[in-house]
């Protein structure tokens, strides 16, 4: 595929590219800006007050219940990052090595999986975990007595379906770099007498590894707005900073607070997404062949 | 050379092992709705009571979910055709042409992608809200729509993407060189080439805005979608009409997977043995 340069006077550029930058600009960008000016202002009576100071900020800094949730919400992106990529990275590495034949079939299963509707897959969740719920039915199925299981309505619930609906992106960014890796380095391995652990290890992990930490990324930087796996899996007991953030909005009617919350959120993620590009992926010759 | 033998048999097993229990763990929810949309109790405990329609009937008999479809059915439609056409058109001027600003419009472009839904929903929220107060206008479905389109198009453009970097230019030249002109040219080459990746990408956007909660939930205003409905539901109590609600909503969708999955299959290949032909 051999790309054409075009330059700005060129009508053609332009319908290809306007349309998509204008929408993005007005309902991305501005937005975006809009929510970080928000911060600066002030609610009264419920209305807004455009005051132009840093009295949120300084609430959001003075304010330790903030900081706890904030960091609650990390420590749990976190375990789930670790969590994918445990489950996403075998799956991955079966379907490129071991059920080729299958491999189509298996990613439209899990493909439907992923796209049908989050609400209604949670709540399928709390039929499954629930005390009488099928989990429970096969775990006392199996003797280990009734109702073993009690983990609806607690952080575990949380967890669950927090990788239930984002161990999907792992899985295809592994996928991806594990269908790239040229056959022939791995029997060049082999060749020179390597064992299929050690080529593994050697050849198809570090080979692996764009797949592998986009994949970790995605997970971290989407699991930071989980609000319905905590609220309905999680019970409520330990909220996570969507709730605090939906909270802001709905209850307290505080936009500034909202949008100063929401743009703590957003500097998480982007401060990840900036760490990874500079550290994680510059280190990786494969990485930076994908780019270039 | 046995215990070799042995060890390869059992890592095989294990990889093999994963991915059932993968399936197994994305479709418990997913098979544990179906199963009780046909209970015949009130209460929702496992193992179900006894094989009954009734749920089915329930939903007939009150239809007040219906609006949320048609909301749903419309939102979806709209924000599908917007998506498609803005992602084909994006993905064209990420893959195929080169030009100035173009890794600013990447980013801008894929953004949303990395953007957790939620706050997406509330940054759009606050915006209209505050154009709201100058041009006095709530939230509705056209915010729904605008929200869906943000969130939805840059998975169109990854699809649409795939298909333009595996496209044949040469085709294109040859068309040209026959005497075609630049609109016959897309119209007879290109947009034939890459229908399959849009109708993949199509597919794939109208599933993500009928089930998408996310956005829906911060920018619909008193205009409820399905997913928001259930949510408002099941956060009330839970009820045997849910899964049965859930289940009629499967069977559409899986069938429109799978017929996205197989005609860009067919496309892939036979563009392939094409290349591999000429």
């Amino acid at each position: 595929m051999k790309s054409q340069s075009k330059t700005w006077n060129d009508p053609i550029l332009v319908a290809a590219v306007a349309p998509l930058a204008i929408v993005m600009l007005v309902f991305f960008l501005i937005p975006l800006a809009m929510t970080i000016l928000l911060t600066f202002q002030t609610t009264q009576y419920y209305r807004l007050q455009w005051t132009w100071d840093l009295k949120i900020w300084t609430e959001i800094f003075s304010k330790p219940h903030y900081w706890t949730i904030m960091l609650r919400t990390v420590g749990m992106a976190l375990v789930c990052v670790v969590i994918s990529i445990l489950i996403a990275f075998p799956t991955a590495y079966a379907l490129t090595t071991r059920l080729k034949t299958y491999s189509a079939q298996i990613q439209i299963l899990i493909i439907f999986a992923f796209l049908t509707d989050a609400v209604l897959k949670t709540f399928g969740w709390i039929l499954v975990l629930d005390r009488q719920g099928v989990a429970n039915w096969l775990l006392s199925y199996l003797g280990l007595g009734p109702e073993a299981m009690d983990i609806l309505f607690t952080p575990t619930g949380t967890m669950i379906g927090m990788v239930y609906n984002l161990a999907v992106y792992p899985m295809f960014t592994i996928y991806l770099s594990l269908a790239r890796i040229d056959r022939d380095l791995v029997l060049a391995s082999y060749d020179a007498g390597a064992s299929r652990i050690r080529t593994f290890f050697e050849v198809t992990l570090p080979l692996s590894r764009p797949g592998l930490y986009s994949g970790a990324v995605l997970v971290f930087v989407l699991s930071l707005g989980a609000f319905l796996e905590p609220k309905v899996l999680g019970g409520g007991t330990s909220p996570l900073a969507s709730e605090l953030i939906r909270q802001s909005f709905e209850t307290r009617v505080n936009w500034p607070l909202g949008a100063a919350l929401t743009i703590v959120l957003i500097a998480i993620g982007a401060l990840t997404l900036a760490l990874a590009a500079a550290f994680v992926f510059r280190r990786t010759p494969a990485a930076r062949r994908e780019l270039a | 050379m046995m215990s070799q033998h042995f060890k390869n048999a059992v890592v095989d097993t294990a990889l093999v092992g994963s991915v059932v229990l993968l399936l197994m763990f994305f479709y418990a929810p997913i098979l544990t709705l179906v199963a009780f949309s046909f209970t015949s109790s009130r209460v929702l405990t496992f193992p179900i009571d006894g094989f009954s329609l009734q749920w089915y009937g329930e939903l007939i008999r009150k239809p007040d979910f219906f609006p949320a479809v048609i909301n749903s059915a419309t939102v979806a439609a709209v924000s599908t055709l917007f998506a498609s056409v803005l992602g084909t058109a994006g993905a064209i001027a990420w893959i195929r042409y080169q030009f100035r600003f173009q890794n600013l419009f990447r980013v801008v472009t894929f953004a949303p992608l990395l953007f957790p839904q939620l706050l997406l929903g509330v940054v759009m929220l606050l915006w209209f809200s505050v154009l709201g107060n100058w041009l006095n206008f709530s939230t509705g479905l056209v915010t729904v729509i605008i929200g869906h389109v943000v969130y939805i198009t840059p998975f169109a453009l990854v699809i649409v993407a795939v298909q333009v970097y595996g496209f044949d230019e040469t085709l294109e030249d040859a068309a040209r060189d026959a005497g075609a002109s630049r609109w016959e040219v897309f119209r007879e080459v290109t947009f034939p080439l890459l229908w399959p990746g849009i109708f993949s990408a199509a597919i794939f956007a109208f599933l993500l805005s009928w089930g998408n909660f996310y956005v829906s939930y911060s920018l619909s205003g008193t205009a409820r979608t399905l997913p928001v409905f259930v949510y408002s539901g099941i956060a009330v109590g839970s009820s045997p009409i849910y899964p049965a609600l859930a289940t009629l909503n499967f069977v559409p969708a899986l069938l429109l997977v799978g017929l996205a999955e197989f005609l860009r299959r067919r496309a892939l290949k036979r563009q392939s043995t094409a290349l591999s032909t000429s």
